[in-house]
């Protein structure tokens, strides 16, 4: 705090000296450039103040009979206040306003004495005066604030936006790294498939001219025999019988992985489905399954991944954003694990809710963790790796659905997120993110 | 030496074991295992030439598969496949599995057919050079041409030279570790992949063709596992170090190299040991091209 708060409230005031008689008193209150004050200050000759004298003092003399005359003409000092508001032009704003308001006694009557670093009388300073400083202190730091909470505002919608990107970035590059498994056979097997089937149309060729022989009028042994022996070793070479089984296998595995490649690319659309509606009826479990279909390549090296999901009701939610909560659990639920791990996903409902449940059988959390766990920044992974928002993201998503996630861990036996969804009320969705 | 080349395929998926073979069954005696750990099981009583592994794999990661592989069969061959661009795992598979090359999925066949053979060339040689140990000059000093400026490096290098006794040569820029290579028996490289700004790769590259028993070790802050893939594929680099450099991590690495070099010594020059790809980048080979010109008299003492 700076002093300059209280200079600005300063008023230079010739004070009394103590010998001035109250007559005398009087006169000066009664003087235009003494209308403001309530009181005067009395200063001895060492310049420390002594005390305040009031107008209201002088008035309480002066009501009674022969007031002015008892007391008229006897030193200022009988009557003053001797124990002032005194606070140093040193002190801040505020810290001068607690002192003053924790003297400050109804009716209001006495102005408050400013004095130096020395403890020396510098001026006068009215309560109204402390009352409007203090006032625009509080409108500027409502400015500060406000200012601060649209920023703040601002760079929370970045950091989702940012999480948000981050998970879909990974979750990408997932599943773009996954298409490499099928594609990689699916076009060695077409490139084999090509070769194979080469000396089957070199077969075909050969028994073609076999039969030209053998339909010529004029085809001699010679020719014939040249045209049989080159179709037995076309033949040979195509080995139609052993090849049958090998293209078969082919097909079925290149069938396969195109499915695959399908499968993977219709769970990228469904789960980063645009919600055009905020709430479409849906199948949670859908929600689940196209999720597991993402997230599986994350997972894959780290667990194994069973599901029990029940019959659920269609409920009105906002698909993708529940997509990133199960993606984010799931996700922490494969990198709490400290060998190869279970991670276990169930699903069902029951009258008022429906519930999903992802557990892992993972390194768990200590109690510490899990009462911070959907803070946002926090992170138990190490600096640049998470942003320390997926939970909290998460724990938004789910209440602005109405619902409720809630977690129980024990260290070195796993964890249990329990997510509850309410059935059939109107649900308000907010856009969260 | 008559027999045929054994290559054991690892991936979890099936499918890739099964067109793999498919394609490679007539040439080489073709072995799949779609579980890691039966795999090594079956490298403690088999014999294997070539190893090609999957990455991600349940149970255990490929890079920690070929390790544990080199330590059973270190004279194997050792190829990742994967289709994860994972830099960590990369740097795993080359330093503890000593990978002979990192090929991506989805993988080009003739390029697949390309360096089986070339792997099968190299196993067929070591099956040749083996029990010829020649025993000559293995005692000399390991000669190390050191291309980084770091202090760090420079202080580790200094080190582990002056406890092993061995001879420490320094360039400051390519050209002059040119010189340095035309004119002295250089055994080990510590490079960083910048030297007075300038690329050091190709450098790299070139010396996997013109001195293959020349070991490079890289040490770099950059952390780009398409550049680590080509210098595993194209100069077929003996490690890579980050920077900040590990002590540990880095002796380590150089006292392996040293006994690498030794143990070359002790085999005839006929015996391989590196085979790199060409650069895919037609800048870089003509850099290349340029820079086998400028080592000629490295090539002619080699060849002499």
């Amino acid at each position: 705090m700076s002093s300059s708060a209280l200079v600005r409230l300063l008023k230079s005031l010739d004070p009394l000296s103590p010998e001035v008689s109250i007559g005398d008193v009087a006169d000066r209150l009664l003087t235009a450039e003494h209308k403001a004050f309530l009181s005067l200050p009395v200063v001895g000759f060492d310049g420390r103040p002594l005390g305040l004298v009031s107008r209201s003092r002088l008035q309480d003399i002066f009501m009674q009979r022969f007031g002015r005359d008892l007391w008229g003409r006897r030193p200022v000092a009988d009557v003053m206040n001797p124990e002032p508001l005194i606070v140093s032009l040193e002190t801040g704003l505020e810290e001068a306003a607690r002192q003053i308001t924790g003297k400050l006694q109804y009716p209001i009557t006495e102005d408050f004495i400013l004095v130096d670093g020395d403890g020396r009388y510098r001026g006068l300073g009215t309560v109204l005066d402390l009352l409007k400083a203090m006032e625009d202190r509080i409108a500027q730091r409502n400015r500060v604030l406000r200012k601060a909470l649209v920023e703040l505002k601002e760079s929370q919608t970045q950091l989702v936006q940012s999480e948000k990107m981050a998970s879909l970035g990974q979750m990408v590059a997932g599943v773009a790294h996954e298409l490499n498994t099928p594609l990689g056979y699916v076009k060695n097997n077409v490139q084999l498939l090509r070769e194979l089937t080469g000396p089957l149309f070199e077969l075909a060729e050969a028994q073609a001219r076999l039969a030209e022989c053998l339909g010529a009028t004029d085809a001699d042994e010679e020719r014939l025999a040249t045209a049989l022996e080159n179709a037995a070793r076309a033949r040979e070479r195509a080995s139609p019988e052993s090849l049958s089984d090998d293209l078969g296998q082919l097909f079925d595995d290149t069938l396969y992985g195109l499915g695959q490649i399908g499968e993977l690319v219709v769970g990228l659309k469904d789960f980063a489905r645009l919600d055009r509606a905020m709430s479409e009826e849906v199948d949670l479990n859908d929600c689940i399954r196209s999720t597991l279909v993402i997230a599986r390549n994350g997972i894959k090296d780290k667990a194994e991944v069973a599901t029990q999901l029940g019959d659920l009701p269609r409920i009105a939610c906002a698909p993708s954003q529940i997509n990133q909560v199960l993606l984010n659990l799931l996700n922490n639920a494969a990198q709490a694990m400290e060998g190869f791990g279970r991670i276990q996903v169930r699903s069902w409902a029951d009258r008022q809710a429906l519930y999903v449940s992802v557990q892992d059988n993972g390194c768990g959390m200590p109690p510490e963790v899990q009462k911070s766990i959907f803070d946002p920044f926090f992170t138990t992974k190490p600096v640049g790796k998470g942003t320390g928002l997926g939970l909290s993201i998460s724990f938004k998503i789910i209440q602005d659905h109405g619902g409720s996630i809630r977690v129980a861990s024990e260290v070195g036996r796993g964890t249990r997120f329990l997510i509850s969804l309410p059935l059939g009320q109107a649900t308000t969705l907010q856009r969260s993110a | 030496m008559n027999q045929p080349t054994r290559i054991l395929f690892i991936d979890d998926e099936e499918r890739i074991l099964r067109s793999l073979a498919m394609q490679f069954r007539r040439q080489y005696e073709v072995l799949t295992e779609s579980d890691p750990r039966r795999a090594l099981q079956r490298l403690q009583s088999e014999p294997v030439d070539i190893i090609v592994c999957d990455q991600r794999m349940p149970q255990m990661n490929g890079a920690e598969l070929l390790s544990q592989a080199r330590e059973l069969v270190p004279g194997s061959l050792r190829i990742l496949l994967t289709g994860y661009s994972d830099l960590d795992a990369a740097v795993e598979a080359l330093n503890g599995g000593g990978i002979f090359r990192y090929l991506t999925k989805p993988w080009d066949p003739q390029e697949m057919a390309f360096t089986l053979r070339q792997a099968a060339e190299i196993a067929a040689r070591q099956g040749l050079a083996d029990g010829q140990p020649t025993g000559a000059n293995s005692a000399l000093p390991v000669n190390v041409l050191l291309l980084d400026d770091t202090a760090d490096t420079l202080d580790c290098v200094e080190q582990f030279c002056s406890a092993g006794g061995h001879r420490l040569l320094r360039a400051r820029t390519v050209g002059e570790a040119v010189e340095r290579l035309n004119a002295e028996p250089i055994d080990l490289l510590v490079s960083d992949l910048k030297l007075a700004g300038e690329d050091t790769a190709p450098l790299l590259k070139t010396l996997a063709q013109a001195h293959p028993r020349l070991l490079s070790l890289v040490v770099t802050p950059f952390r780009d596992t398409q550049a680590l893939l080509k210098l595993i594929n194209e100069a077929q680099i003996f490690r890579y170090l980050p920077k900040p450099i590990r002590r540990g991590l880095f002796e380590k690495g150089l006292r392996a190299a040293a006994d690498q070099v030794v143990a070359w010594r002790a085999q005839p020059v006929t015996a391989p040991a590196r085979l790199a790809e060409a650069p895919r980048d037609a800048r870089e080979r003509e850099k290349v091209g340029s820079l086998l010109g400028m080592l000629g008299r490295l090539r002619q003492r080699l060849s002499a």
